[in-house]
């Protein structure tokens, strides 16, 4: 702190004026920087899911152990072009999740063995024993993943779970899902279309 | 409608909290003081109108009116009544209006006071605890109305705070009640404790702008809120300890703090507060650090509102973050003008704040506060940095990267410990004091020499504790180097403090005549802000020796175990015994396992029955077996993770050192707060100049 260092208190009190213009400028210059930040990051907050149309970037996916892919505890988003991908958010804490886990994994299963569509299931913001304990409890076989540091929602700017992602055959994406499925038939009805594009 | 009633009254206080400003404004600007008591008792109203709008939502809560959007939300049937009340704080808009309500609680407590000596002060602090509530309350009016309802229309179903044309209210069957996680009773008071905290700061804040406004350069905003600083600091550390609590006894990952962005939000205006309340006794006493206590009280009053910003906005992904809502950018602008019209005022402001004493030198007790402060101000500064920096990697590189513990843990650790070893070296300036006259006495050493000579001379006798735990610590093989540093650290400070204590309880006790024991209280009673402010030192000693003990020397292990078997860890071994599943009364179906625990010499200790509870909506939660003593706990959990079965379960076992004395020195802690914030007689302040050539030191001053 500026605090007067000099002894005898009459000569110590030099008459100064106000705050030096370029600490000034300095306060100023910084403050607004941070704001400015801040702002931008509330502005991705604020932006909503990804649109439809739109290419999803590539990512990579770590597997819980016993939700492998193939035997693999790692894939990437871009090895399933060519397939029907869909991306469902999740978390154990998340009680419209469990709405539609068991409708989910019926359609997955319908599904599984024409290996034209993938699901993947990102556990978002979770423990991993409460995140199993969920997967267990929905009998749950699909590719099933944390999505450590967020990262993968903040590729789709996720404003909650679940959301569902339904990327075509050439990577874009088809159609979001915000809130839970009422019926497995839903989501057959926005499957098949792609499948047959 | 009863709901109707709730939001007119949220009208009618916006209202009343915007003419206070107005009002408070004007009547400083016309000179008529009519208007500025008319600001203050319009602000004052905002409290029983508040509490008839808080009762209205509690109501709707507790009779179960669906129809209602955030009884909805919060809310179930099988909830018990208390569950239902304290989910007031259990989704954003309820909180926000919970918020306002203590906020005017505390605005209206300051303003019932006398005012003869301060009037100047009166509508500049109605303006700013006036806008805060505005602010918040605007919130709720205009964004995240609590009072919204379903209104089925031929679209479908949605909720609206008017009812839209042609439609019909809409009540669903049941709600969807609150998040198990949170249905624990720490997590009951923990919210309302951390928001006491928080409204608590506005009011120093206030104050401080106030005389910035009026340009009242002497320390008088400090005194009258000295009381105010103290209880939000109490409250605020209490929020913190029993969130650490909370998460200890029911996330089941066997820690209390995990460096999450909104446990942080939360931590770093407790750093500026308890800078704050360390430094404002250096403007008390000397006239000094006047710019910095402002500094101070700006950072804490904008983290204050930064924090709730952060948790509410969506900005940063967190598992305490409220679902997103539209409220960010509000928030965001109004960190923005606060802070820029506080620093622009400061800077306006500057040269009216200069020091009236100087700094003797480097071991006076100025230069050891202002050193607390860096260190505070260090840790903040790590604290924003890793709060921010996903922000700006996120615009540079395009994706956020968060910084996980380790980054807090290795930045702020050596911080922290030179904090614990501040705390004891910062008494022995004070005593300095009369040493250094004795000293000076003898010979013309320079300053700084006599300084450290006086220092040195009354450190020998506490240090010899200290290096007796070293020894001891070494003698029982304990080999790192860190735990060994701040364990030494934390018994100097200790014994120092306890030193202080005896030592003045004797000189005090020689001097009027009295036992030891009755210097000793009546010590404490002539200087409470100094003794009390020891007791919490000794209260954070205890929490750092807590802390040392489960960071350096936690050990895990886990397995699945058949009924029978049993698992070692850290010369305990966990045997298996049954299993039991049945529903508990309120709905939950519980699944206990009952296991024994004996030590390395096969002597049985005690019984624990770690649980796996699945609440009827589906959530499951994990509640550890503890066995816990002073020496270490004994943190058992039954994981569900491959399905449980009445022969085989999975165990996770977790052996935690020492960290009963977290908990123990959070109530020294709240002990030695309250007997520095116990109400004494206000003495006539006399000013900084005329205090600082009293040289008459009393045996404890």
């Amino acid at each position: 702190m500026s605090e007067s260092n000099s002894p005898s208190a009459p000569l110590a009190a030099p008459v100064r004026r106000g705050v030096p213009l370029w600490i000034q400028v300095i306060v100023w210059i910084g403050l607004l920087g941070l704001l400015v930040v801040v702002a931008l990051g509330l502005r991705r907050a604020q932006q909503g899911t990804v649109q439809p149309g739109e290419t999803i970037p590539d990512f990579t996916l770590s597997l819980f152990s016993g939700y492998e892919y193939e035997g693999r505890s790692e894939i990437r988003f871009s090895e399933f072009r060519g397939k029907v991908v869909v991306v469902n958010f999740w978390a154990s804490w998340c009680k419209p999740c469990e709405q539609e886990a068991a409708e989910l994994e019926s359609a997955w299963r319908s599904y599984r063995d024409s290996g034209q569509v993938i699901f993947l299931g990102i556990d978002y913001v979770d423990t991993e024993p409460e995140a199993r304990g969920y997967l267990t409890k929905f009998d749950i076989t699909y590719p099933n993943g944390p999505d450590l540091g967020t990262r993968i929602s903040q590729f789709f700017r996720i404003k909650g779970v679940p959301e569902t992602y339904f990327i075509d055959r050439q990577g874009k994406l088809a159609y979001v899902q915000v809130g839970p499925f009422t019926s497995e038939a839903q989501i057959h009805a926005i499957i098949i279309p792609l499948l047959n594009d | 409608m009863l709901a109707d009633f709730g939001f007119g009254i949220l009208l009618v206080t916006f209202l009343a909290s915007l003419y206070s400003i107005v009002a408070s404004l004007y009547g400083h600007l016309a000179h008529r003081p009519k208007w500025v008591e008319s600001a203050r008792l319009s602000m004052q109203l905002t409290f029983p109108l508040l509490t008839l709008a808080s009762l209205t939502l509690i109501y709707l809560l507790v009779s179960g009116d669906f129809n209602v959007k955030f009884v909805y939300e919060v809310t179930s049937r099988d909830m018990p009544t208390y569950l239902k009340v304290t989910a007031l704080w259990g989704g954003q808009s309820g909180s926000l209006l919970f918020w306002s309500w203590l906020m005017s609680a505390f605005a209206t407590a300051v303003t019932l006071r006398k005012w003869e000596r301060d009037r100047e002060f009166l509508p500049w602090v109605t303006m700013v605890a006036s806008i805060t509530i505005a602010f918040f309350l605007g919130l709720n009016v205009f964004f995240e109305n609590p009072f919204q309802r379903f209104w089925q229309t031929f679209q479908g179903v949605d909720a609206y705070t008017f009812r839209p044309a042609n439609a019909i209210p809409f009540a669903p069957e049941d709600g969807r009640g609150l998040n198990p996680l949170l249905r624990h009773p720490g997590m009951v008071i923990h919210p309302p404790m951390l928001y006491l905290g928080f409204v608590a700061y506005v009011i120093p804040f206030a104050f401080a702008i106030a005389a910035l406004i009026t340009g009242r350069a002497d320390d008088r905003w400090i005194r009258l809120t000295r009381r105010w600083s103290l209880t939000a600091w109490l409250f605020l550390s209490l929020g913190l300890v029993l969130g650490g609590r909370w998460a200890y006894d029911v996330l089941g990952w066997g820690g209390y703090w995990a460096w999450d962005p909104v446990e942080i939000a939360a931590f770093m205006p407790w750093l500026t507060g308890t800078a704050f309340l360390h430094s404002v006794m250096i403007q008390e006493k000397r006239g000094m650090l006047k710019r910095w206590n402002m500094i101070l009280i700006i950072l804490t009053y904008s983290l204050v509102v930064f924090g709730t910003f952060l948790t509410r906005s969506g900005v940063l992904s967190s598992v305490h973050a409220f679902a997103q809502s539209e409220i960010g950018p509000a928030f965001f602008i109004f960190i923005g003008v606060t802070l820029v019209a506080s620093v622009a005022l400061l800077i306006y402001r500057w040269d009216s704040l200069h020091a009236e004493g100087q700094m003797h030198s480097m071991f006076s007790r100025e230069a050891l506060f202002l050193l607390n402060n860096l260190l505070f101000m260090g840790i903040l500064v790590i604290c924003f940095w890793g709060v921010i920096s996903p922000l700006i990697t996120e615009l540079v590189t395009g994706s956020k990267v968060t910084v996980g513990p380790p980054y807090y843990e290795r930045a702020a650790g050596p911080l922290f410990a030179l904090l614990v070893l501040l705390m004891g070296i910062a008494p022995l300036s004070a005593w300095g004091h009369i040493t250094l006259k004795n000293l000076a006495a003898q010979n013309g050493l320079e300053l700084e020499k006599r300084y450290a000579l006086a220092i040195a001379k009354l450190l020998w006798k506490p240090a010899i504790p200290a290096v007796l735990v070293l020894i001891g610590l070494l003698a029982a093989g304990i080999t790192n180097i860190y735990a060994l540093i701040g364990l030494t650290f934390a018994a100097l400070t200790a014994s120092i403090t306890l030193y202080e204590f005896w030592r003045a309880a004797r000189a005090r006790g020689r001097a009027q005549k009295e036992h030891f024991f009755l210097a000793l209280w009546n010590l404490a009673g002539r200087n409470r802000r100094r003794y009390g402010g020891y007791i919490i030192h000794l209260g954070v000693i205890l929490m750092a020796v807590g802390i040392i003990g489960i960071e350096m020397f936690q050990s895990e292990t886990q397995r699945s175990l058949a009924v029978g078997e049993s698992i070692q860890l850290a010369g305990y071994t966990v045997r298996y015994d049954s299993l039991a599943q049945f529903p508990a009364n309120d709905g939950r179906w519980v699944t206990r396992a009952v296991v024994s625990v004996f030590d390395k010499n096969g002597q049985f200790l005690t019984e624990l029955y770690p649980r796996y509870d699945v609440y009827s909506d589906g959530q499951p939660m994990t509640i550890p077996g503890v066995r816990s003593t002073l020496a270490d706990d004994l943190y058992v959990l039954l994981i569900n993770w491959e399905g449980v079965t009445s022969q085989i379960a999975p165990f996770k076992v977790y052996h935690n050192p020492l960290v009963n004395w977290l908990w123990l020195g959070a109530f020294v802690f709240i002990f030695g707060t309250l007997i520095a914030a116990w109400p004494e007689a206000e003495r006539e302040p006399l000013p900084a100049q005329a205090r600082k050539t009293k040289t008459v030191y009393q045996p404890g001053d």
